[in-house]
């Protein structure tokens, strides 16, 4: 039996095991208790790919308006995330052209330099501590570059999306009760940076994104300044940790997997297929919450309106019912219909400018230090929630 | 062999026209648009990785209809 998961069903998604390896944990819950619940509050806990993907299908009744039960730090809605069709259509068809796999395609060169930048300030050294030289910096970079905000503002959005996201982070005996004014405080930043950065714009537009969306219109109507902030909060919040997190889990994957790494090596080709089993294996984004707006019946179990459930993306992409030789990696998998990026209306905004990342890293990645472990004697180390690794300390020759 | 798309699935995943550029491109959206309703035989085997590999089921692919004179009466 897991050690997440109790005698009477009840699944612990916090405890380090599940961080560092939740796969048998998912396969237990889907044979036990496809519809579980969590320990403490009780809540749902969803993990079979068919109702994972019903769930993301009916945002009438499995809402992304939460507000209420996610605090972090935002005076209204993050938007698109946190509003349902239709008001979050007319947002995605403003947005989604400024993330379409073609425009994030663009910006592929210029993060393949940063990427090799980040290398070259620690490839003699013969190791390096993955997460905070490399998984950190790079989304942050093509983060930065797609708004047009200045490198110069990385570490100030590093600060910002950790005190939201992560406020015990750096701060030892920083008690719970004490985040949220962490995160609170945070996010009153974060909306005033925008501010002035929309001001600028507005006296000087320039050709970026924040530029494009201050001139944007939705049915001949412009966004209000409210709105643009709510987008930005969220290209903030989703866009960094997500990548840094899939980084991490992928070289952890590819440094105990010698035979897999050097097949990418051998053949680079591989990679995009390489990218999408990893996402699909590793999910990083473990799960995304949902409100129900009204009672549903799934997998036999009754789920009530107004409770929060949890819809595991990491158990549906290892679901044998839906994927052919599921507890395999198979970089030439033929048909991987993973929901790393979620499905549905919602389906995260950045996944293609996500999937260039991932691609370019390791590509630039595996040409500079094909032969890589983890350090001997070190283990790493994974944060609950998001699997980010935080502690991932490489070595190789030079 | 014809492919189908229904448009009203379609999230923009963009498997399909990364997986079959000869069969599937991208609208401004990034949503899938079909190049031909028609797959040519050299094309087929994209055709098929395009539509195994759609989150959302939003892709199909038919028999060509039988030609009219084959027909039973």
């Amino acid at each position: 039996m897991s050690p997440v998961i109790d005698e009477s069903g009840r699944v612990n998604l916090f405890h380090d095991e599940f961080a560092r390896c939740p796969q048998p944990a998912y396969a237990e819950l889907r044979r036990r208790c496809p519809v579980g619940r969590m320990v403490l509050s009780g809540a749902p806990v969803v993990s079979r790919y068919e109702d994972v993907l019903w769930a993301l299908r009916h945002p009438e009744i499995f809402s992304s308006e939460m507000e209420m039960h996610m605090q972090l730090g935002t005076e209204r809605p993050m938007i698109p995330q946190q509003i349902d069709p239709p008001a979050q259509t007319r947002y995605r068809k403003l947005l989604d052209p400024h993330f379409s796999r073609r425009k994030m395609e663009e910006l592929a060169p210029a993060v393949a330099r940063h990427a090799r930048e980040l290398i070259d300030g620690f490839a003699a050294k013969g190791e390096c501590e993955f997460d905070s030289a490399f998984a950190i910096p790079l989304p942050c970079t093509a983060f930065l570059h797609l708004l047009g905000l200045p490198l110069s503002d990385l570490s100030f959005f590093l600060e910002v999306k950790d005190d939201i996201i992560r406020p015990h982070k750096g701060r030892p005996g920083v008690l719970p009760t004490e985040f949220q004014s962490f995160r609170n405080a945070a996010g009153a930043r974060n909306y005033e940076y925008f501010r002035r950065a929309l001001d600028e714009r507005e006296v000087r537009p320039r050709d970026d994104l924040l530029t494009a969306l201050s001139r944007a219109e939705i049915d001949g109507e412009r966004l209000t300044r409210n709105e643009i902030l709510d987008i930005c909060f969220l290209l903030l919040l989703a866009g960094l940790d997500t990548v840094t997190s899939t980084l991490g889990c992928n070289m952890t994957y590819l440094a105990s997997n010698p035979e897999q790494r050097r097949r990418l090596v051998e053949q680079p080709t591989l990679i995009p297929g390489a990218v999408e089993e990893l996402l699909r294996w590793e999910t990083p984004v473990v799960a995304v919450p949902r409100v129900l707006k009204r009672n549903v019946t799934l997998s036999g179990v009754e789920l009530k309106e107004g409770e929060l459930a949890t819809l595991l993306l990491g158990a549906a992409n290892t679901d044998d019912e839906h994927f052919e030789d599921a507890q395999r990696v198979d970089f030439e998998r033929e048909r991987n219909i993973h929901a790393a990026f979620g499905a549905g209306p919602h389906r995260c905004l950045g996944s293609h400018l996500a999937r260039m990342e991932l691609r370019v890293a390791m590509e630039v990645w595996h040409e500079r230090i094909p032969d890589y472990a983890i350090k001997p004697g070190e283990t790493p180390r994974f944060s609950a929630g998001i699997r980010e690794a935080l502690y991932l300390p490489l070595v190789w020759d030079v | 062999m014809r492919v189908r798309l229904d448009r009203a699935k379609c999230v923009g995943h963009g498997r399909c026209y990364v997986l079959a550029p000869d069969v599937f491109e991208d609208d401004e959206r990034g949503h899938c648009v079909l190049r031909k309703e028609e797959v040519p035989k050299e094309f087929l085997e994209q055709a098929r990785r395009g539509e195994q590999n759609c989150p959302e089921g939003a892709i199909a692919l038919v028999l060509d209809p039988p030609e009219p004179g084959l027909r039973a009466r």
